[in-house]
C-alpha cells in the first residue's frame, strides 16, 4: 500500500505528471547537484545604452557633480596612513582644507556666543541650587554644559545627553527613589511603625 | 531596508561625502534611529567625528533627529533619501530644460550644499555665470533672483523648516533639540530681498592692483559683517515636485507614442476646433490602456487621468521588455499572454500562444525558477491529490516589479563597485596624466616653445595614452548605465508607491 507505484521498486511520483505537462516516461531534466554559477552564460546580449545629447549631457552632469562633491567641506577624508614617501604638497593642501573647514548653521555661533553671558547666569543659578544638594560633580558638569554651548548645536545636546545620563547616574548613586518625595505627602508616614526592618 | 538597498547607500554616501560620513550613515540606517553615545560606540569613531558626520548628513537633509520622550536625543537615516542622489543629475538637467542655465546652476547649488539661504545661493549662481561670460561682462543679480522666485512659485524648491522665533526667556534653558517647524503656507514664500549688484570673477592676483585690491577687500568685510537680511531662511529643492513632473512627462510620452498620427498632426497651439478636440478625447478615454477616463457629461464631457492604471501600466511595460530581453520573444509572447489572461494551465497557454509544449513548458520554467511567474494550485478533492488539482500559472505585477526593483538597487550597487575597481587599478596612471596636464597647463600660461610643450606630451607614452582612452571609456559607459538604470528604478518605484498608499 505504501508508496508501491506502477512498478516495484521504480521511482514513482505522488502526482500525475502529464499534469505539468512531461509525457509519460520521458527522460526528465537533469538535477542540479551544485549552486548554480557566478556567471551564467546569457543568450541574449544586452541591449546597448540609449545614446543622446541629453544622456550625454548627464552623463556630464554627474561626473561634475561627483567632482564638486569631493572638493566641498562636507567631505570628511580620512587621515590616510603614510604612504612611505610623504608629499611636500601635502602640507599646503592640508592649510587649505582647514581653511575650509565648515560648521552648520554659522550664523547660530554668534547667537550662541550671547547667549553665554546669560547662560552663565544660568549656570551660577544652578549651581546654587545644586549646592544645597550637595553636589559637586554637578557644577563640573555644568561647567562643560557651558563650554559646549559656544559650540555647535549637536554638542549642546550631546551636553545635555551627558547631563541626562550623568542624572540617572547621580540618581542611581543614593538609595533613595526620588519620586517617593515630590508630592510631599507623608508616603512612608503611615508604615513607620517602629518597625526598623523590611516587610515580608 | 534590503542588503541590496544598505549596500547602494553606503556606496553613494561613500562616493559623495567620504568615508567616516559613509560608516555612520550606514550604522544609521542598519540599525534605525539610534542616541549620539550609542553611534559613538558601535561605530568606533570619537564623539567629534561622529558629530560632525552627523551635521554633514542632516545639512544634506539624509538623517533627521526627533526628541523621544525619555529626554534624550535619537537620530535617523532615510534609506529612500540616500537612493536618491543617484537622481541628482535628473533633477538637474531637468531644471535646466525649465529654466536655462540658471534655473540649472540654483538647483546644482542646492543640491551640493544641502540647505542654502536664497542670498548665497543667488550670490554664487552669479558668481559662477560671470565666469564663463566674455571677459568684461557680469551677471546681473536680478535675473538669478527672479528665477529663483520662479522656481519657488512653481514648487520646485521649498523652505525647509525653521525653528520657531521665541522670546529668549533667562530662566527656561534651551531645549536640547530644536523643534523645527514649517508653516504649509510660506513654504514657497520667498523673502523680500533687495538683491542688487552684479557677479564678481574670481580674479588672478597678477590682475589687480595692489590698491584696488584692498579696497574691495575692505568692501567685502564690511558686507560679511551684517548679517543677510534672510538669515535663518533656508531652501531646499522639492524632491517630490521633480517625481510628480517625471511622472507627467512619462505619462505624456507613453500617450503621445500611443498617437503618434495623431499627435503630429495637432496644431501647435491650443487653438484646436471643439469637434477634433471631443473626438481625440473619445480616442483617448476609448483606448485599452485606459489612461484617459470618461467620468460624466457635465459640461460636455468630464475627462479624467487614470494615474494609478497609467503606473501600473508603465511598469508592466518594463516588466515585459526585461523578459524580452532576457528570456527571448517567445517568453515574452507567453509572459504577455499571461499578463492579458490573468490565469492560464499548461495546455492552455500552448493553445493560445501558439508554441510547440516541449518550447512552452521548458520557457514556463524558466520563468518559473526566476519568480517571473508564479503557480497557483487548485485542488478539485478536498485531499489535493495531484491528478485532480488545477495548476495555473499568473504574473504578479506587484510581486514581480519589486523583485526587479531589487535587481536594479543590486546592479547599480555592482556599476559603481566595478567603477570604483577600475578607477583603483589605474591610479597611478590618472595621477600622472593630471600631474602632465598640470604642467602643461603652467607651462602654456607662461609661454613655452611648442618643442617643450611635445617633450611633456611625451611622457606619457602611446601605450598609456591608450589605457587611460580605454579608460575613459568605461568609466563613462557605467556612468551612463548608473543614470539609465536609474529611469528604471523611477518607473518601478513609482508603480509600488501608488499601490501603497491609497490617496
Amino acid at each position: 500500500m505504501a508508496g508501491s507505484g506502477k512498478g516495484r521498486g521504480r521511482a514513482a511520483f505522488t502526482f500525475n505528471i502529464e499534469a505539468i505537462g512531461f509525457a509519460k516516461g520521458e527522460t526528465l531534466p537533469e538535477v542540479a547537484f551544485k549552486p548554480p554559477p557566478l556567471f551564467p552564460p546569457t543568450d541574449f546580449k544586452p541591449v546597448p545604452l540609449k545614446m543622446g545629447e541629453e544622456e550625454d549631457y548627464m552623463l556630464a552632469l554627474k561626473q561634475e557633480f561627483r567632482a564638486s562633491m569631493k572638493k566641498m567641506p562636507y567631505f570628511m577624508q580620512k587621515e590616510d596612513e603614510n604612504q612611505g614617501i610623504e608629499k611636500y604638497s601635502k602640507k599646503y593642501l592640508q592649510m587649505r582644507k582647514e581653511s575650509m573647514e565648515w560648521t552648520p548653521a554659522g550664523g547660530k555661533m554668534k547667537k550662541a556666543k550671547v547667549a553665554t553671558p546669560k547662560s552663565n547666569v544660568d549656570v551660577l543659578k544652578k549651581i546654587e541650587e545644586l549646592e544645597k544638594k550637595g553636589d559637586e560633580e554637578k557644577s563640573d558638569e555644568e561647567k562643560e554644559k557651558e563650554k559646549d554651548k559656544e559650540g555647535e548645536e549637536e554638542e549642546e545636546e550631546a551636553g545635555n545627553e551627558q547631563e541626562e545620563y550623568d542624572e540617572e547616574d547621580h540618581e542611581e548613586e543614593n538609595d533613595y527613589i526620588a519620586s517617593y518625595f515630590e508630592d510631599g505627602d507623608d508616603f512612608g508616614a503611615g508604615s513607620d511603625d517602629n518597625m526598623d526592618e523590611a516587610t515580608y | 531596508m534590503t542588503q541590496a538597498e544598505i549596500k547602494l547607500c553606503s556606496l553613494l554616501l561613500q562616493e559623495h561625502f567620504g568615508e567616516i560620513v559613509e560608516k555612520i550613515g550606514t550604522h544609521l540606517i542598519k540599525t534605525g534611529s539610534q542616541p549620539l553615545r550609542v553611534i559613538a560606540n558601535d561605530t568606533g569613531m570619537s564623539l567629534d567625528q561622529v558629530k560632525k558626520a552627523l551635521c554633514v548628513l542632516i545639512q544634506h537633509n539624509l538623517v533627521t533627529y526627533q526628541l523621544q520622550k525619555r529626554g534624550f536625543v535619537e537620530y535617523e537615516a532615510s534609506c529612500s533619501r540616500v537612493l536618491r542622489i543617484l537622481r541628482y543629475p535628473r533633477y538637474i538637467y531637468t531644471a535646466k530644460t525649465l529654466y536655462s542655465d540658471m534655473g540649472e546652476l540654483i538647483v546644482e547649488e542646492l543640491l551640493l550644499n544641502g540647505k542654502m539661504t536664497m542670498s548665497v545661493v543667488v550670490r554664487k549662481v552669479v558668481n559662477r555665470l560671470t565666469e564663463t561670460m566674455e571677459d568684461g561682462k557680469t551677471m546681473d543679480y536680478g535675473e538669478v533672483s527672479n528665477t529663483f522666485v520662479r522656481l519657488a512659485d512653481t514648487h520646485f524648491i521649498q523652505r525647509c523648516p525653521m525653528a520657531p522665533e521665541t522670546t529668549e526667556t533667562l530662566d527656561a534653558p534651551p531645549p536640547p533639540v530644536p523643534t523645527l517647524v514649517v508653516n504649509e503656507k510660506d513654504m514657497y514664500v520667498v523673502p523680500n530681498l533687495n538683491l542688487i549688484g552684479k557677479g564678481k570673477r574670481r580674479r588672478s592676483f597678477d590682475d589687480e592692483d595692489n590698491g584696488e585690491h584692498k579696497a574691495k577687500r575692505q568692501k567685502q568685510d564690511a558686507d560679511s559683517k551684517e548679517p543677510p537680511p534672510d538669515d535663518g531662511i533656508y531652501w531646499q529643492t522639492n524632491i517630490d515636485r521633480f517625481h510628480q513632473h517625471f511622472r507627467d512627462q512619462a505619462i505624456v510620452s507613453a500617450v503621445a507614442n500611443r498617437m503618434d498620427q495623431i499627435f503630429r498632426s495637432l496644431p501647435a497651439g491650443y487653438n484646436i476646433v471643439k469637434q477634433i478636440l471631443d473626438q481625440y478625447l473619445t480616442l483617448l478615454a476609448d483606448d485599452p490602456l485606459e489612461f484617459v477616463g470618461k467620468s460624466g457629461d457635465s459640461g460636455g464631457g468630464m475627462y479624467v487621468i487614470n494615474l494609478h492604471k497609467a503606473l501600473a501600466t508603465l511598469a508592466t511595460a518594463t516588466l515585459e521588455s526585461i523578459v524580452q530581453e532576457r528570456f527571448g520573444s517567445r517568453c515574452a509572447r507567453i509572459f504577455r499572454l499571461l499578463l492579458r489572461k490573468k490565469h492560464l494551465e499548461q495546455k492552455q497557454v500552448e493553445d493560445f500562444a501558439m508554441i510547440p509544449a516541449k518550447e512552452a513548458k521548458d520557457m514556463l520554467y524558466k520563468m518559473l525558477s526566476e519568480n517571473f511567474v508564479s503557480l497557483q494550485e487548485i485542488p478539485k478533492t478536498p485531499d489535493h491529490a495531484p491528478s485532480r488539482t488545477f495548476y495555473l500559472y499568473a504574473v504578479n505585477t506587484l510581486s514581480s516589479a519589486r523583485m526587479l526593483l531589487h535587481w536594479c538597487y543590486k546592479s547599480v550597487a555592482n556599476l559603481i563597485e566595478r567603477r570604483q575597481y577600475e578607477t583603483k587599478e589605474n591610479k597611478r596612471l590618472l595621477e600622472k596624466s593630471q600631474r602632465v596636464e598640470a604642467i602643461l597647463a603652467s607651462m602654456q600660461a607662461t609661454g613655452a616653445e611648442e618643442m617643450q610643450l611635445q617633450e611633456i606630451e611625451e611622457m606619457i607614452t602611446a601605450p598609456e595614452r591608450q589605457q587611460l582612452e580605454n579608460l575613459k571609456r568605461n568609466v563613462n559607459k557605467i556612468d551612463a548605465s548608473e543614470n539609465q538604470v536609474d529611469e528604471t528604478i523611477f518607473v518601478l518605484e513609482s508603480y509600488i508607491e501608488s499601490t501603497v498608499k491609497k490617496l
